[in-house]
């Protein structure tokens, strides 16, 4: 259990929000031009590293709007929270 | 309103704390980005959408809901006639926004039910079922809050001290309001 600040409502209790998986994947611009291979690798292969990750998360109970987090997942250290649509933060990377 | 059995038919009362459904009150959803959009609404309805996260703005007859940074949610501070879910307001606000393609508005009077408590032992109910904190949610004036009490999707209107709005989904209310007269009985 942990505390979120979601960048619309302010800090909130983590049970109010659902993690979507890793951010930052970009869709193919030619799915139909993939191998399954490939289409296999974009869908469903994911880092799922220990240590810092790049996540969408959304907030589900609150109002409903997708942002993206870096979190350590060996710790559940919040390193930063930014809004959709914008760039993520270098340092991490 | 349409003619649905009202799941919740009694008003109860504790030591300090009073809880009543209130009906039939007229409810809209607003969605829209733009600031066009915002100008349609606040001149349609003599009323200006908070901006801020987690407030609401009041008029006489109308009360606006931040739910999130594109969605409000607007309610008649009185109680409308039963028998119709024709809305006068719903109507100027369709000729506004939706004709003119700047937001939708869908009316959830029937999808939400609205209970009003009283007194003070309000937080310690709230506190009992939810993770949300409302230390300065109390304090704080014209404050709204959407969480979950009960396991159960809440938004929490702060009306003045001692006076709370709660809406919750008419199909968890029943449940809802079972869950606090339990929880109240035992403060």
């Amino acid at each position: 259990m942990f505390l979120i600040h979601c960048p619309y409502c302010g800090e909130r209790e983590q049970s109010e929000f659902k993690a979507g998986g890793e951010a930052h994947i970009v869709r193919p611009k030619q799915p139909t031009e993939l191998s399954d291979d490939q289409w296999a690798e974009y869908l469903f292969m994911r880092k799922n590293i220990k240590g810092v990750q790049f996540e969408r998360w959304v907030h589900t109970h609150g109002c409903r709007k997708w942002f993206n987090m870096v979190r350590d997942t060996s710790n559940d250290e919040i390193k930063a929270i930014y809004k959709m649509g914008e760039k993520p933060p270098t340092k991490y990377k | 309103m349409l003619n649905y059995s009202n799941p919740i038919t009694e008003e109860k009362s504790y030591s300090g704390l009073q809880m009543r459904e209130v009906k039939p009150i007229m409810k809209l959803i607003l969605r829209g980005k733009k600031r066009e959009f915002l100008s349609a609404v606040g001149k349609s309805l003599n009323l200006i959408l908070p901006a801020e996260a987690n407030t609401f703005t009041k008029s006489d007859k109308l009360t606006a809901l931040w739910l999130s940074p594109d969605e409000w949610m607007i309610f008649s501070n009185e109680a409308s006639h039963i028998g119709s879910n024709d809305y006068q307001i719903e109507n100027l606000l369709n000729k506004s926004i939706c004709k003119t393609n700047l937001g939708a508005v869908t009316d959830v009077t029937d999808q939400f039910v609205l209970i009003n408590l009283k007194g003070d032992k309000i937080y310690d109910l709230f506190e009992t079922g939810s993770p949300f904190n409302f230390n300065d949610f109390r304090k704080k004036k014209a404050s709204v809050t959407q969480t979950i009490l009960a396991k159960i999707d809440v938004i929490i209107q702060n009306e003045t001290q001692n006076d709370v709005n709660l809406f919750v989904k008419r199909s968890f209310s029943q449940h809802l309001f079972s869950w606090m007269n339990d929880t109240a009985s035992r403060l």
